[in-house]
């Protein structure tokens, strides 16, 4: 018998699927395509896409918006396994946007409180924030069982209508005065990278993802070998509280501002969180590859713009959902968690 | 010597009902002890105290005469009382060893690492000391129901389980997995555990058990051992009454041809054939039954047949006319009549009362419809009349249909489709859940049908069933008929090997299998067969869930 536990085995189980290799084939070879029709006729608008992509600016604005759909991606895995979907990611990210660049104000840029520096604060204040909306609805989910996509919905109108608000009360308008401070796209790539690679741990390596997997499974499976599932829905559901604080945080802090009109800066990318993580099957390296091709996919449109091409931004921003909608009805293989959405009571 | 498990005095009340009264219960280690009785007898919850998941209102358990106190599950666990559910606890992406060490993962690195290879070993290891043969990287999904029942066991023994409890552990297996778990009972029991099992069936009860403990409302009827007591004694300490065991059927003339299947294939959800290229014919004055391990075609067959599921080729004839594209509700018009096997999806609208529920099928039809409106009163009429004719408890029409147990909520639906008139009854599981009264009020029915010269098309995945009421048997594997025998002559492990896809070359059974619906080969008693007391898996295959069973309607 094979040994399931070798590393050739271990690296397979790690793209887990031809499903995910498909994926990275078909990115690396389109962008190969695009290179060399690039190259071949740089007067074209392949040249000037071929510029856009390989240009570094787009790279670091990818970078950049990718933060938040992966992260806020990876929450929703975590989540979901668990047995709850969380929808409303996109709340998540706009609480932490708006509380983060808030934070950052009150302490003032530049300054530190006990030695921590401002930035610093207003990251672990985003998280708290995202973190703390995770909570009232895995309460409202977990212990009074309401329903998980109107419960996701009110998270998400909520952060839509209360975000603007605060911003009007503490700072005179939704958009908050621009801070004049900016994570630089390096720390974004950086902490997208290890968030993934670190989920991917939590959910494969560690008996916690075990446990996470069967809660989302089959509840009662857990249940009756004495783990509790609440606490592990619990888990799952504030893991993506702290997630989608990360990436809200980002997001707003890159720019050093918070912008609350119409659907305020995070524009839906909480929705394609959700979307790239069926995208990725549940895996978050698939996760990864969704998010940024997304973010990056966005990043061209906007370059485009700059460069005249008129290209309807609002247009490019259904592609992920086209997308979705496409990989679920041809390839059919997401495999959502069998309990996902149900309720779980122990038997007394 | 103190027994194993030793429950004294168990008393469980329940607001308003008394669930176990004053049992007490000796199992002596290293041996396997069956608690039979018939639903709502209380095994079950007598067994929930004994793991933890019931505080007993009365009463003590001891565990090698230690008295125990048991708070949840975990506590059972931990002293070494393991439990293996009806409905598998296991996930079912997962690998065999995932599952097993599910909750009690052996870890490094200060718990961040599952220890893969150790938990590994562990399974392993355990699987080759009581000889079970099951490959710890395969996933649950892919192997088969009693490959799954050993993973359960092995989940229990991980544990350090002493005393097992099973709950129904044939009710999904064919005979041969039923063999095979009577030789893992005798590997665990050599090496000194004890087994507890639940059962309603005196078969499986006579032959894997060395005691028989019997409960009936909740009380210990007695303790047998299994050598000194005949099948028809225990069914009467189960009852409280004598049963007739047999379904006495009568050789009778088949009548006009009522039914025509021809080269039919029809696919699942999945758009999987189900049932391929299937013939064969049912005449009026005759049941044929159609056994087979649970999700071999035979849902997709009665569907096609009722109208539920399009065929994808093929042709059902009814009565002479093509069936092909025809409704649901034409069907029924023609006198079809469908006991469904998932009764609470299928055969009844849950939150309806009876009175609604009684017309479903018929609402189209007078009485029941009147110029546009429906006649409550006929319905009430008719919803009282099956009440009554049926048995139905409690006898209120006005009662929701989920407010029923199972066997009652079967009761009535086998009742309203038989008192359509119907001229075909298509019956699967007609007795899943029932008790064994009413089980016997059923089967009765059933062969008046056939008296009065309807046809029967009977599924079920109880031998006992199918091959005392058949006048021919089918076996069906994997959407095919492995066989059509004759139910008299035909043995259990023959049953067996064309439940599990082989064919028999068998002459005499080749031989049943050539006399279809002519009725010369109906002249036996279908009974006289199936009196075998001691026949370890008679019923064997019950209550198998609904799998993957499309459900469309």
């Amino acid at each position: 018998m094979r040994n399931p536990l070798s590393p050739a085995s271990l690296l397979e189980s790690a793209s887990e699927s031809s499903y995910v290799r498909s994926l990275v084939v078909g990115t690396v070879g389109v962008l190969a395509a695009l290179g060399v029709l690039g190259l071949a006729f740089p007067e074209s608008v392949f040249g000037d896409l071929a510029g856009i992509v390989f240009s570094t600016s787009t790279g670091a604005s990818t970078a950049r918006l990718a933060a938040p759909i992966v992260l806020a991606g990876l929450g929703g895995i975590f989540a979901e396994k668990s047995g709850v979907i969380n929808i409303g990611l996109e709340g998540l990210l706009i609480i932490s946007a708006f509380v983060s660049v808030y934070a950052a104000s009150v302490v003032g840029v530049g300054n530190a409180v006990l030695g921590v520096p401002a930035l610093v604060i207003a990251f672990l204040a985003g998280i708290a924030a995202s973190t703390f909306l995770a909570a009232v609805f895995a309460v409202v989910c977990i212990e009074f069982k309401a329903d998980q996509i109107i419960a996701g919905l009110a998270v998400w109108l909520i952060a839509l209508g209360l975000a603007p608000f605060m911003s009007t009360v503490f700072f005179g308008g939704v958009n908050t005065p621009n801070l004049g401070v900016s994570v630089g796209w390096k720390y974004s790539a950086t902490m997208v990278v290890l968030a993934t690679l670190g989920s991917w741990w939590l959910l494969n390596r560690t008996a916690f993802g075990k446990h996470l997997r069967a809660a989302g499974e089959n509840p009662k499976a857990l249940d009756t070998v004495g783990v509790s599932v609440s606490k592990v829905r619990y888990a799952g559901v504030l893991l993506s509280g702290v997630l989608s604080g990360v990436g809200g945080s980002a997001l707003a802090l890159s720019i050093g501002q918070f912008v609350g009109s119409g659907e305020t800066m995070v524009q839906g990318k909480g929705f394609i969180a959700i979307v790239a993580y069926l995208f990725g099957n549940y895996n978050p390296l698939g996760t990864l590859g969704a998010g940024v091709l997304f973010a990056g996919l966005d990043a061209m449109q906007i370059r485009l713009q700059q460069l005249g091409y008129a290209i309807p931004d609002t247009l490019v921003q259904t592609i992920p959902y086209v997308v979705v909608i496409v990989v679920l009805a041809l390839v059919g293989r997401t495999q959502i968690p069998e309990a996902a959405g149900e309720h779980y009571e122990t038997e007394e | 010597m103190n027994p194993a498990v030793h429950l004294d005095g168990i008393t469980k009340r329940f607001p308003g009902v008394v669930a176990n009264d004053d049992v007490d219960l000796a199992v002596e280690r290293g041996s396997v002890h069956a608690l039979l009785g018939e639903n709502g007898a209380g095994k079950t919850t007598l067994m929930n105290v004994l793991y933890g998941l019931y505080q007993p209102t009365e009463g003590t358990v001891r565990l090698d005469g230690e008295p125990q106190s048991f708070d949840s599950p975990r506590d059972a666990i931990d002293a070494g009382v393991g439990m293996i559910h009806q409905h598998f606890m296991l996930v079912d992406p997962m690998t065999v060893w995932e599952n097993v060490v599910l909750g009690n993962e052996p870890k490094t690195w200060g718990g961040l690492r599952v220890d893969r290879e150790a938990a590994r070993e562990a399974v392993v290891e355990l699987s080759e000391r009581y000889g079970f043969d099951v490959d710890p990287d395969a996933t649950i999904a892919d192997i088969s129901v009693g490959e799954q029942q050993r993973v359960e066991i092995l989940k229990a023994l991980y544990r350090g389980a002493d005393v097992l409890i099973m709950d129904e552990p044939t009710a999904v297996l064919t005979p041969q997995e039923v063999d095979e778990l009577y030789g893992v009972f005798d590997e665990l029991t050599e090496q000194g555990k004890t087994i507890i099992f639940i059962s309603h069936k005196l078969g499986e009860a006579l032959s894997a058990a060395d005691d028989i403990t019997v409960l009936r409302d909740g009380v210990n009827v007695g303790t047998v051992a299994a050598a000194d007591v005949t099948r028809e004694e225990l069914a009467e300490m189960m009852v409280g009454r004598e049963v007739l065991m047999d379904p006495a059927t009568s050789p009778q003339e088949a009548g006009d041809r009522v039914l025509e299947v021809t080269d039919l294939d029809v696919e699942d959800d999945r758009g999987v054939e189900a049932v391929s290229d299937l013939s064969f014919e049912l005449r009026g004055g005759e049941i044929l039954g159609v056994a087979g391990v649970d999700g071999n075609g035979q849902s997709q067959l009665v569907e096609a047949i009722t109208g539920l599921r399009e065929a994808a080729s093929g042709d059902v004839r009814y009565r002479g006319e093509s069936m092909v594209g025809k409704t649901r509700r034409d069907r029924i018009d023609r006198g079809m009549a469908f006991i469904p096997e998932d009764r609470q999806e299928r055969g009844l609208v849950m939150s309806y009362d009876l009175v609604e529920n009684g017309i479903l099928g018929s609402q189209h039809d007078p009485p029941f419809a009147n110029g546009g409106r429906l006649d409550w009163n006929a319905s009430r009429d008719h919803a009282e009349a099956v009440i009554e004719q049926y048995d139905v408890r409690p006898p209120d029409a006005d009662a929701e249909a989920e407010s029923l147990s199972g066997g009652n909520q079967q009761k009535f639906i086998v009742g309203r489709e038989f008192e359509r008139d119907p001229e075909l009854v298509v019956a699967t599981h007609p007795t899943r859940g029932v008790d064994i009264g009413s089980t016997e009020f059923l089967h009765d029915r059933l062969l008046e049908l056939r008296a009065e010269g309807k046809a029967v098309l009977l599924v079920s995945s109880k031998l006992d069933e199918v091959q005392g009421l058949s006048d021919r048997l089918a076996v069906m594997h994997e959407g095919e008929f492995t066989g059509i025998v004759d139910p008299a002559t035909v043995t259990e492990e023959e049953i067996g090997l064309l439940m599990a896809g082989e064919s028999l070359d068998d002459d005499s059974v080749e031989g049943a299998a050539i006399h279809d619906a002519a009725g010369g080969g109906t002249d036996d008693t279908p009974g006289d067969g199936s009196d075998g007391a001691d026949d370890a898996s008679r019923d064997g295959i019950d209550g198998a869930t609904g799998g993957d069973e499309g459900v469309d309607a």
